[in-house]
Parts: C-alpha cells; structure tokens; sequence
C-alpha cells in the first residue's frame, strides 16, 4: 500500500478555489440570513395574525427539516417554480438562506423578548411611537443579546455548506471528492479535506467559545 | 445658562390655572380582576400629590393609565381640559406632555447617561443632537450629576441612575411627573438623593403624582395625600391631616404598619 | 405544474423500508452517542487531569468539522487505514456516533459545572463520598437540566441520518433519491419526504419539551 500525499499539493489551487467558494457561500448565506431572521422575528411579533402565523409556519417547517433533503428539494422544484434556470451556487445559496433565516429567526424573537417590558415602556412614557422604539431601544439591545447563538449559527451554516456539495457546488468538499475520483487517492485527498475543515473550523469553535464567555447574558 | 439650554425644547406647553389632571370615574380591569373601581380625584397644577396604600391597591395602575401605558376600560381622565384619547397612537403625542420615573429607573444601557437624556427630544420632538446635548447636561447639572455624562449605567449606584432618569423625564420638558415608586429599589443610603431631587422639582412648581412608600417625604413635601386600598380611594387630605388624624380605620392600621407614629 | 403522486405511492414499501432504516440508525446513533458523550463529559469533569486535554481535543475537533466529511472518511478511508471494511449501514453508525459523542460530551459538562457547588458542599458535608455525590445528588439535577440540549441532539441525529445517504445507506434520503430518479417525478417524492421528516422531527422537539416543562422543578437548585 503506498501514499501519495503529493497529490494534495498538486492539487493546491484547486482546492484553495473549493475553499474561497465555502467562505463566499457562508457569507453570502449569512447576509441575506441576518435581515431574513429580523425580518421573520418582526413579523412573528407583530400584532397582524397572518403575518405572526406565516413566520411560525416558516420557522417551524425549516427547524425540522435536514438540511440535505432542503437542498435537493430547492434542485428540483427551484427550475420549475420560478422557470429560471438557476445554478447550482445560486439554488444552494437559496437552501441554505431558507434554513439559516428560519434559525435566526428563532434566535432573534427570543433576542427580542428578553429585552425586558419596562424598557420599552420607558420609551413610550418619553412619547416614542413602536417602531422607533424597535430601531433606538430593542434592536440594538437584542443584537447584543444573540450574538453569541449567532456565532454559534456561522460555525454550524460554515460546516452546512459542505452539503451544497451533493448538488455540485464546486466548495471544498465537491472539490475534494471529485480530485479522488480522478487521481485515486482516496485516504489522502479525505484526510487533506478532513485536515482543511479542521483548520479553518477548529479556530472558529475556539472563537465562539471566546464570544459566548465575553457576551454571554449578564443581568 | 446659555439662550439655547434656557428656550422651551418642547413647544405643546398648557396655560397656568386650570387643574392639570382630572379622574373622573376610572375603572381598570385585567380579565377578571379588577383593579381600579371607580376612582375620582383631581391634581392641581404645581401640586404635589402622592398616591399611599397598601401592594395591590392600584396605585401604580392609577399612575399607568395617566399616561396611556395602560388603557382605561370606564371613566375618564382629563389632561389640560380635554379627555384623553383611547387609542394607542392618539396617546402617543400625549405623553410627550407627561414624564414617567419608573422603579426599575429602566435607563437604556446601550447609551451614555448624556445620550439616555437625549434621545427624548432628539427622535420625538426631532431636536438637533448638538441643542439637545446641551440640554442634556444642563439638566445633568441640576440633577447633581454633571461629572457622569459618559457614563453608562452599569457604571451608575442605583440612586444616580435613578436621577438620570428623572433627567431623562424632564428633557421633555413635561407639564407633569408622575414617579412610580422612585425610591422602593435602592438601597437606604441612596434613597435621600433622589428625593432630594424631587424636593427641588416641587419647590420650582413642578405638578407630581408620586406611588410612594417614603412617607416622611409625603409629609414633607405633598400638598395633597390620596390613600388608596384595593382599587379604591379610601380617603385623601392635607398631609396633616391623613398622617396625624386620619379619619378611617384602614388608614390608620396601614400607616401603623409602616411603623409610622405621627 | 400538474403533479402526480402514483410513482411514490408503488413504491411504498420501499420507502417505508428506507425510512425505518433511518429510525433505526438515529435510535442506535443516540445510544451509543449517550454512553460515549457521557462516559466522556464525566471523564472530563471527574477525571484524571491528564485526560482532559485529549478529550478536549476530540470534542472541538468534531466541532470543527462537517458530518458530511467524517461519514466520508469513515467509510472510504478508514478501510485503508484498518484494513475494516465497514458496510454503510455500520459504518454511518461509527461516524454518527463519533460526531454526536462530542456534542453530548459538551452537554454533559456544562449542566454537571452548573450545579451549584454548595449542592456537593453539603453532601459532603453529610459524609457521602464523591463517586455517591455525583451520582444520587449532582447527576439527577444536572440530567433534568440537560433535558432540552438532549431534545436538539435528538433533532440534529435523525436529519443527520440523511446524510448517510451519501455514502449509500439506504435509509429513506437514499431511498427517496432513488424512486425520485427512476419515476422522474422528484418534485413528488421531495414533498412527501418534506412531509415525512417534518412529521417525525416537529413531535420530538415538542415532547421533549413537555417533558422537561413536567421535570423542571426538580432541577432547581
């Protein structure tokens, strides 16, 4: 049985591009996520009923789906749906902005009620109306609140993003895989993989870990 | 003080003589409960009042309505000759008029004491940052706080925190303050400082309704007692009169408990 | 878009063996994640010092790494290493199992540390020794306490089960992919797998939940 680890060198660049497209899809994911999950936790809060139970439906359906099933699901249904012919970059950024949006959602509703009701009451008691309360006195209260689930949430969606992969994404474990397949080089191609994650995920658990100690609640 | 610190900041001000507020009838429920049965009283402009009575008798409920954090289900309240308007938004402009010091004193702990004062008139009444920080610190000043403007308040000991807030109450520039037990979540050697405060404000002719339990302060400093006892006025008088000869039975037993001897 | 469902339904039974699978493969992953995950967060808790580094290692490591990526190598790659070869089903279980362990570990050291030491002062104090401390004073709270992490763990199991469908585990993903390949009709056999999973995962959180709202109580210390 002979290795061959070379192969992971000869094949640096390519598997620096899988790399750079995981970092663009958990960004992008996350940029459309965070204002979909305020948005949805808005409208979970609303008075308006329609828009309160259309956001618990989404939320709920989403939480308790795999994320795999959402993505093949989006493969499928996306074309016939919209009639466009969308990549497969495109139809996983989607998937993977559903699910992440329905999580933040989550995240930022409980965000949201924690910030105690007197608070609230004090900027009505000065003649502020609802939504500029929302904008000067909750959100920027409950933004604090979550930021360590929302570090949590960019370790987890960083990992998921792996999944586009059964779709074609080019990210680093399509790339992966698909330098084993033409080389061969089974055992050192998964372990370089394996190896890459580990790099770039080790420090960022380490990081949440750092944010959940420094912005952890403290009331 | 400068010109700009000195010109109203707010401009809806009311006419001097006419009673400020009026409570006619005002019944409060919570589901089946209810709290407030039918309360009438009046609070005369430049008036100090202070609501006494026992947990529960509606005192802080009576106060909430005032401003609309509550809305009354029966009765009236009269604000400067005109009732109060029963929806939410309508109420809104109201409260402009009326500054609230709450127990918790609920500073928001995103912004500075400075900026905790002026936020009111900056997003309410759309006043320049620059002529409301101004204002900010005047008040700062008067509040005994001037040295503490950057502070946030976790930095802050209770009774400064509450004193921000009674500053933050008045950049409005309100034509009444109503406090909520101001004084019942700090600690004894704090608790003078804030009445201090309040002191100064009903010697300048501020109109105050105050939820206390400080009696030594309602003698004091009230022109006008109202006793309350489960959603009812049970008696109201002269400060004299209610803490050395009140004329009902249940008076006299809730100031005996509070230890109070006359 | 007309759709028909007739291709999903002929293959019923084979679905329903592809999803008993999946119930199968979560119920095994849980148990052997609950002993590994706690043998390890108590080791790390109560255990000798040199320990705990080594543990630590592990648990961040499967943090920092995707499920897809260890259920790859364990069946591809840790046949070379071994020299055994694990059929899917086994060897979806081990690299489950491994992942899983870790989040249990966590789980199990953060409601252990948050017992309040004064809780094992007294036991102390009563004359009880360590190992019955931990086990008839600490354990029980902490295990109330940790109800609802459970509960998530038992969520993330079952979709991660999916996932083993990569590495051809003909648990109900698997198997969905294939009726959906040979029937053409994906968009029907994708909407009653959504149904399917949304119908055993939305329970699960929320009798954990009940659960833990009947037994919180007793975890207040």
């Amino acid at each position: 049985m002979n290795f061959d680890w070379s192969v992971v060198w000869r094949n640096a660049d390519a598997l620096l591009e899988g790399v750079e497209l995981t970092v663009l899809l958990a960004i992008t994911t996350m940029a459309i996520s965070i204002p979909g999950g305020i948005v949805f936790a808005l409208m979970r809060l609303s008075n308006v009923r329609v828009l309160s139970a259309a956001s618990a439906a989404f939320v709920e359906l989403f939480r308790n789906l795999p994320l795999i099933l959402v993505v093949y699901t989006a493969y499928y249904v996306m074309p016939v749906a919209t009639g466009l012919n969308l990549s497969p970059l495109t139809t996983g950024i989607v998937a993977l902005s559903l699910n992440v949006s329905a999580y933040n959602g989550e995240t930022f509703r409980a965000g949201i009620a924690s910030i105690r009701e007197g608070q609230t009451e004090a900027a009505y008691a000065l003649g502020m109306g609802r939504w500029q309360t929302m904008k000067e006195i909750v959100l920027p209260q409950a933004i604090r609140r979550v930021l360590p689930v929302l570090a949590s949430t960019w370790v987890s969606l960083f990992k998921d993003t792996s999944l586009v992969s059964v779709i074609s994404v080019g990210e680093l474990a399509y790339t992966s895989m698909r330098i084993r397949a033409q080389t061969f080089r089974v055992l050192e191609m998964l372990t370089a993989m394996a190896a890459i994650y580990w790099l770039l995920g080790y420090p960022q658990a380490k990081l949440v870990d750092w944010i959940n100690r420094r912005y952890g609640v403290k009331e | 003080m400068n010109a700009a610190a000195q010109a109203p900041v707010n401009a809806d001000r009311a006419a001097d003589g006419v009673p400020t507020l009026t409570y006619r009838n005002v019944v409060k429920r919570f589901d089946s409960l209810t709290v407030l049965n039918g309360v009438s009283m009046e609070v005369r402009h430049k008036e100090v009042v202070c609501l006494i009575g026992p947990s529960g008798s509606g005192k802080s409920t009576l106060l909430r309505c005032t401003n609309g954090l509550e809305l009354i289900d029966e009765g009236e309240v009269v604000f400067d000759g005109k009732p109060l308007p029963r929806d939410w938004n309508g109420m809104r402009r109201m409260r402009r008029r009326m500054g609230m010091v709450f127990q918790n004193f609920e500073l928001f702990p995103h912004k500075t004491a400075l900026g905790n004062i002026a936020i009111g008139p900056m997003s309410v009444l759309g006043t320049s940052r620059e002529r409301a920080e101004t204002h900010a610190r005047a008040l700062l000043e008067k509040v005994g706080l001037a040295d503490k403007s950057a502070s946030y308040p976790f930095q802050l000991s209770g009774g400064q925190q509450q004193r921000v807030a009674i500053a933050r109450a008045l950049a409005m520039e309100p034509e009444v303050m109503l406090f909520d037990e101001p004084t019942s979540a700090l600690d004894p050697e704090t608790i003078g400082e804030v009445l201090n405060v309040m002191k100064q404000l009903a010697e300048e002719g501020m109109t105050m309704v105050v939820v206390t339990h400080e009696m030594s302060f309602a003698h004091r400093v009230a022109d006008w007692i109202v006793v309350m006892d489960r959603g009812a006025i049970i008696e109201q008088g002269p400060p004299r009169q209610i803490f050395q000869a009140p004329t009902v039975e249940r008076t006299r037993s809730f100031l005996s408990h509070l230890g109070w001897s006359g | 878009m007309d759709l028909d469902f007739t291709p999903v339904l002929d293959s019923g039974w084979f679905l329903l063996g592809g999803l008993g699978l999946t119930l199968a493969l979560s119920v095994l992953t849980i148990a052997c994640s609950l002993l590994l995950g706690g043998a390890l967060g108590l080791a790390r808790c109560y255990g000798p010092g040199w320990l705990r580094w080594p543990i630590v290692f592990y648990i961040d490591s499967m943090r920092a790494v995707p499920v897809l990526v260890v259920l790859v190598w364990t069946y591809f790659a840790l046949p070379i290493v071994t020299g055994v070869v694990l059929p899917p089903f086994w060897a979806a279980l081990v690299a489950l199992s491994a992942h899983i362990s870790a989040y249990v570990a966590e789980i199990v050291r953060a409601g252990v540390t948050s017992i309040r030491p004064g809780q094992t002062r007294a036991a102390f104090a009563l004359g009880m020794s360590r190992w019955r401390t931990i086990r008839s004073i600490v354990l029980p709270q902490a295990i109330v306490r940790m109800l609802p992490a459970f509960g998530s763990i038992l969520s993330f199991t079952i979709k991660d089960t999916a996932i083993a469908a990569v590495i051809a585990v003909p648990e109900y993903m698997n198997r969905s992919q294939t009726v959906a390949g040979q029937s053409f009709h994906p968009i029907e056999v994708f909407a009653v797998a959504m149904a399917v999973y949304f119908l055993i995962l939305f329970p699960v959180t929320r009798v954990v939940d009940m659960v833990y709202v009947r037994l919180a109580h007793l975890g207040r210390s």
